[in-house]
């Protein structure tokens, strides 16, 4: 079994039912900098996704497609040239190809932005790419979850234009209007690739737990300059968070070892715990419709079940490792 | 909701610039040059002389009885007056100033004739008669027939025409009568005084009855820029003087006394002075002052209803029934309909915090005048103010909805509005009314604070006020401002009511402006006190109690020995006994206020250390039997206040020898010290700050040498002394926050855990929202084996709702179930399961506790 094979499996194993439960495909696109330090800044926010997609997520390398401001990068091997508008269309095209109805196609957009019009734009070399410049590219996915993360500038716009089922946007300002340059990208990515966005404590981070972080560290990031708050991220699923809770790029974080998910006991464990958890989900679904004593008695009647599921889990898992 | 200031609006209309001053209608520029100067005899020789000039020049006559009335010299104002109609029998022009002289000194049948004579003969300022009489008809209770004498106003106004800046002025008069039954119109009183002034710039009396508009509104800032103006142009102006004492009054601002002397200068028998004079006096509590200012008006106008308001007021205060029903009757037998007199009544029973009564006081305005929206509003802020707040919401719903100008009860009732954000705690003897966003946090600290001060104070004084008090804390303080005098920037930090106390939250205010439990402690120790003597107790007593109170309760808490207080007591400016309510209400000087409370203090615990505390009960109780402090004091104390004062200053003298004698080289040598510092020359700074701090050892302001020398220690590494710089810091001064902390790591450092966390514990009344401070306590809980500190500490933490909430759930959880609380940690690691399903170590707590494992062995 290939990697990115065990990556997808381990992904369905996991844990909580997920929006995507097939292959991860990710897309970042890297614009203008205008000048060699944004440059640089964005092009390691890049570097440090796509190493946090690859090693601790399980993306396949294959399944990663980087566009930036040079023409080519030998040293980055999911390089895949200047990021133009054409390259991000062939990109996208390229992703509509490869995958599979189920699968997560991921876009992530670094750079600049304006507005034009009232219309975010996000600045590439040549001319620069709308929300209805995207619109078609999306389309293209359907029947794949997509998600698109605008980080830039004057972005806002984008999550009005493009949200749509199985889609979420996310936006690093609320309007075109927040044209400031924008700290969202770095905080954005540090959610996979460090710690302490995993709120619910699950191994996993979701993008909803994404988003959360980074926008907290935004907040936290802007009082500690002592500036006012100058983009206010969105998060647009048509869900209200929803869609975004169940969605990880990759296994979102947790993996199996191969040996591991040839255990029939051990998936079969994790099967049930996935029961409790939806069971888990529905309940808090209904707690407005329930008494608050019937509540808690439920909740912790689930909560004890899905205790002794994670129990069992890491029993059989410490058994089965060396 | 959001209720519209109409005021403000008004407001935006604005006046013309600064007048030209008064332009009188001989001499124009001399007499201009003279007001600006504040000096009215040149002007009134000037017109003294026009007028023996030009004996059938209306204008000259006028202006010169007008300016005798201003002045309070109504005998000779009658006098040109009468003059000149003697000589012009056929003018109708002076009869409306004679009937202005004659209403002000109380003769008003024939103030009511003359300004009849003064219409019908079409006089050039009948529209002024018109006004003035009708005035006069409500002042006498005679609404309809003065409502139509204002409506004709309205007509002349309606009717177009040139009309004269006094006339303009008139209109606005009458539209603020009017405004009573339709509030727009207070909106046409601004628009037709701003008229006025257009006309005339130089009218200064338009600009004061804006100006006291504005203070009927309780619109303060716009009344003190109207009044500069008039205040710039004549700096004398009486009434002008008056009002703005009013304001300064209203602002809590210094200097009340000595615009109102310098009004009383230029107009000794200036009714408006006199009265507002005897409202001072009575919230200083010196009824009989207070009463005779009001008896001085009386001689002069015996109807003169604001008088009789004051002094039914003053003889109140003193349990002179009697003297209080007399009053009454007087001023209800002028004007059966006389809502103001309970209003006033009811106002000045607020400035001796008899709040109840003022309720009772206001509630008989209403029932006299359904249209009294003051009345409606002084009952509903007095509802609120002893806690009946569905009723305190009714009746200013009722004020606002009859006149939407007035800015104390709009902010009261926007701050109402926000009420449902508040929390509601009940403890045995307390509701504690805490925000939303901080009730987690605060309400358990305040609530173990108040149930501890009401044990203690109730066991001391003998006396349980009646449960629940109803303790609020408000996050901003210009909530508490609104909820305490109406309008944001009241200083204060708490206030009580009596059944009510209102306290800005610590996060009200930066970090070290004060603390808030002796704030809390100091009002809980005003409702005990103020209960115990039925309201009775003088301000400088209760006040001295709740200091001396706050300084039993916890080391380092309550007003300490500072250096203006040693230049006072140096200099001899220390208030004497008599006179030390007057510190607190009229203050002279800034720090006057501060000085008060400290000696206010001083003369509690002296009166105590002289004759026990049985003494200050006693007093209390005398005080309650309606006996004033120089009658209290010889029959409590067995002292007179002479004797007293004589014997309390040579106490404090020698108590505080030793740096009354080195106060110029302590401030020397302290300023030298930290200069050093400052100049990074921590070893030269030694000595200087050493020597400061044995000059002055009682000193603990922020400055103090203890906390310089704890740096410079520290510095050397001598943790030992800095460590008790601090502790001797911490002792005396409650705000220094920086100080708790710093002491609890020496103490830490060097292994005293116990110490330290006190040091935190303390911290915590000046600070509570510091995550760190909170994780240190629960740290030294755990080393100590206090697992009521840990849950304490940790219960803080989930309040100050973090951004990793399941950990520090599971960390209550972990608390709760070494604390044995197995319940309590079972119901805690659900909540963090509840965020966070997965959280492996909240799992295997909650397995635990379902097999019975977990708890205080493990």
């Amino acid at each position: 079994m290939t990697r990115a094979a065990w990556a997808a499996l381990a992904a369905v194993l996991a844990g909580a039912p997920t929006a995507a439960a097939g292959d991860s495909h990710l897309v970042i696109v890297v614009g203008l900098g205008g000048e060699k330090k944004l440059g640089d800044a964005f092009h390691q926010t890049a570097l440090a996704m796509i190493g946090a997609a690859e090693k601790k997520l399980g993306v396949s390398l294959a399944n990663i497609a980087y566009l930036g401001e040079k023409a080519a990068d030998p040293s980055v091997p999911v390089y895949r040239g200047r990021a133009t508008r054409e390259s991000v269309q062939k990109a996208l095209a390229s992703v509509a190809q490869r995958s599979a109805r189920g699968d997560l196609a991921f876009v992530l957009l670094i750079g600049h932005g304006t507005a034009q019009g009232g219309e975010s734009r996000f600045n590439l070399s040549g001319p620069d790419m709308s929300a209805a410049d995207f619109a078609p590219l999306l389309d293209a996915l359907a029947g794949r979850t997509v998600v698109l993360v605008n980080t830039a500038s004057a972005s806002g716009d984008f999550a009005r234009v493009l949200a749509g089922k199985d889609r979420a946007i996310l936006t690093a300002t609320k309007s075109p209007m927040e044209g400031n340059q924008t700290v969202f990208a770095t905080h954005f990515v540090a959610a996979f690739s460090g710690e302490g966005a995993d709120a619910d404590k699950d191994q996993k981070v979701s993008l909803q737990e994404a988003f959360d972080y980074a926008r907290r560290e935004v907040q936290r990031h802007y009082e500690k300059q002592r500036r006012l708050l100058t983009e206010h991220a969105v998060l647009e699923d048509q869900a209200q968070g929803a869609l975004a809770r169940t969605v990880f790029l990759g296994t979102g974080g947790e993996t199996l070892t191969a040996s591991e998910a040839s255990d029939p006991a051990l998936l079969a464990l994790r099967q049930e715990r996935r029961e409790v958890e939806r069971r888990l989900e529905a309940l808090r679904a209904r707690k407005a419709q329930l008494a608050a004593e019937e509540y808690e008695r439920q909740l912790e009647g689930l909560l004890l079940e899905l205790a002794l599921k994670d129990e069992a889990i890491r029993r059989r898992t410490a058994e089965r490792r060396p | 909701m959001s209720r519209p200031l109409a005021v403000a609006v008004l407001a935006g209309l604005g006046l013309l610039g600064g007048g030209a001053g008064s332009v009188p209608p001989v001499g124009a520029q001399d007499a201009a040059a003279a007001l600006r100067a504040g000096d009215y005899g040149p002007l009134i020789a000037g017109l003294q002389s026009r007028a023996r000039e030009a004996p059938r020049d209306a204008a000259v006559h006028r202006a010169l009885a007008r300016t005798l009335a201003e002045v309070s010299r109504y005998r000779e104002a009658e006098d040109a007056a009468r003059s000149f109609l003697a000589r012009n029998a056929r003018s109708a022009d002076l009869w409306n100033t004679l009937g202005e002289v004659l209403h002000a000194t109380g003769r008003l049948d024939e103030a009511a004739a003359a300004y009849q004579k003064a219409v019908s003969g079409r006089a050039a300022d009948a529209l002024s008669a018109e006004a003035n009489l009708a005035v006069l008809r409500f002042e006498r209770g005679q609404r309809e027939e003065a409502e139509r004498g204002f409506e004709r106003l309205i007509d002349a106004y309606n009717a177009g025409g040139d009309l004269s800046s006094e006339d303009l002025a008139a209109v606005a008069t009458a539209c603020r009568y009017l405004g009573a039954d339709d509030p727009q119109l207070f909106k046409d009183a601004l628009k037709a005084f701003d008229e006025a002034i257009g006309a005339d710039p130089g009218n200064l009396d338009a600009r004061v009855r804006l100006a006291e508009l504005f203070l009927e509104k309780y619109n303060g800032s716009d009344a003190s820029a109207t009044l500069a103006e008039v205040l710039e142009a004549n700096p004398a102006h009486p009434r002008a003087l008056v009002a703005m004492a009013r304001v300064r009054d209203f602002d809590g601002a210094p200097g009340v006394l000595e615009l109102v002397g310098r009004s009383l200068e230029v107009a000794p028998n200036l009714p408006e002075a006199r009265v507002f004079r005897s409202e001072i006096l009575t919230a200083q509590e010196d009824f009989e002052e207070a009463a005779a200012e009001a008896q001085k008006v009386l001689a002069l106008n015996p109807v003169s209803q604001p008088a009789l308001a004051v002094l039914a007021a003053a003889r109140y205060l003193q349990e002179d029934k009697a003297g209080f029903e007399e009053a009454k009757k007087r001023a209800l037998l002028a004007n059966a309909r006389n809502a103001e007199f309970y209003n006033t009544v009811a106002e000045v029973c607020v400035r001796n915090r008899l709040y109840a009564e003022a309720v009772e006081f206001a509630a008989q305005a209403v029932a006299l005048d359904p249209r009294s929206w003051r009345g409606f509003g002084i009952l509903g802020l007095n509802q609120l103010r002893v806690g009946r707040i569905e009723a305190g919401r009714k009746n200013l719903d009722a004020s606002f909805a009859g006149d939407p100008y007035n800015v104390w009860i709009k902010n009261t009732l926007d701050l109402l509005d926000t009420l449902p954000q508040y929390v509601e705690t009940r403890t045995p003897h307390f509701a504690l009314v805490v925000h939303g966003k901080e009730s987690a946090l605060l309400a358990p600290y305040v609530a173990e604070l108040a149930e501890e001060a009401y044990q203690t104070l109730a066991a001391r004084y003998r006396f349980r006020p009646p449960a629940p008090i109803r303790v609020e804390v408000y996050p901003s303080h210009g909530d508490f401002s609104v909820r305490t005098v109406g309008l944001a920037g009241l200083g204060a930090l708490g206030a009580c009511f009596g059944p009510v106390l209102a306290l800005d939250s610590p996060s009200a205010r930066e970090i070290g402006q004060f603390n808030w439990g002796s704030t809390l402690w100091h009002e809980l120790a005003h409702t005990i006190t103020m209960g115990a003597s039925e309201n009775e107790v003088p301000r400088w007593l209760g006040e001295g109690l709740a200091v001396l109170e706050e300084r039993r309760a916890r080391e380092g808490w309550g007003d300490d020995l500072t250096v203006e207080f040693l230049k006072a007591l140096r200099d001899g400016k220390l208030l004497p006994i008599g006179e030390l309510n007057h510190g607190f209400v009229r203050p002279t000087t800034p720090d006057q206020i501060a000085i008060s409370y400290y000696q206010a203090s001083l003369v509690a615990e002296w009166i105590e250390a002289q004759k026990g505390f049985g003494a200050v009960l006693d007093l209390l109780k005398a005080y309650r039997d309606g006996r004033a402090t120089a009658e209290a004091f010889p029959s409590v104390l067995a002292t007179t206040l002479e004797e007293f004062d004589a014997g309390f200053f040579a106490h404090l003298r020698q108590r505080y020898a030793g740096p009354l004698a080195n106060l110029s080289e302590f401030e020397k040598e302290l300023a030298a010290g930290l200069a050093l510092v400052n100049q990074r020359r921590p070893g030269e700074a030694q000595p200087r700050l050493e020597k400061a701090r044995a000059l002055f050892p009682e000193y603990g302001g922020d400055n103090s040498p203890y906390w310089a020398l704890a740096a410079v220690y520290k510095e050397r590494g001598d943790l030992a002394a800095a460590a008790e710089q601090l502790a001797k810091l911490t002792a005396i001064n409650e705000r220094h926050y920086r100080a708790h902390r710093e002491l609890a790591t020496l103490l830490e450092e060097r292994g005293d855990r116990r110490e330290a966390a006190a040091a935190l514990e303390r911290a915590l009344y000046i600070w509570p929202f510091d995550a760190a401070v909170h994780e240190r306590l629960a740290a030294l809980g755990g080393a100590l084996g206090d697992h009521a500190r840990v849950v304490r500490a940790r219960r803080a933490l989930v309040a100050l709702d973090p951004v990793d909430k399941p950990e520090a759930l599971y960390q209550l959880a972990l608390a709760l179930a070494e604390a044995g609380d197995a319940a309590g940690a079972r119901r805690e690691v659900l909540r963090a399961l509840e965020l966070a399903p997965r959280f492996q170590r909240a799992q295997e707590l909650l397995l635990r506790l379902h097999r019975g494992t977990a708890g205080a062995s493990e």
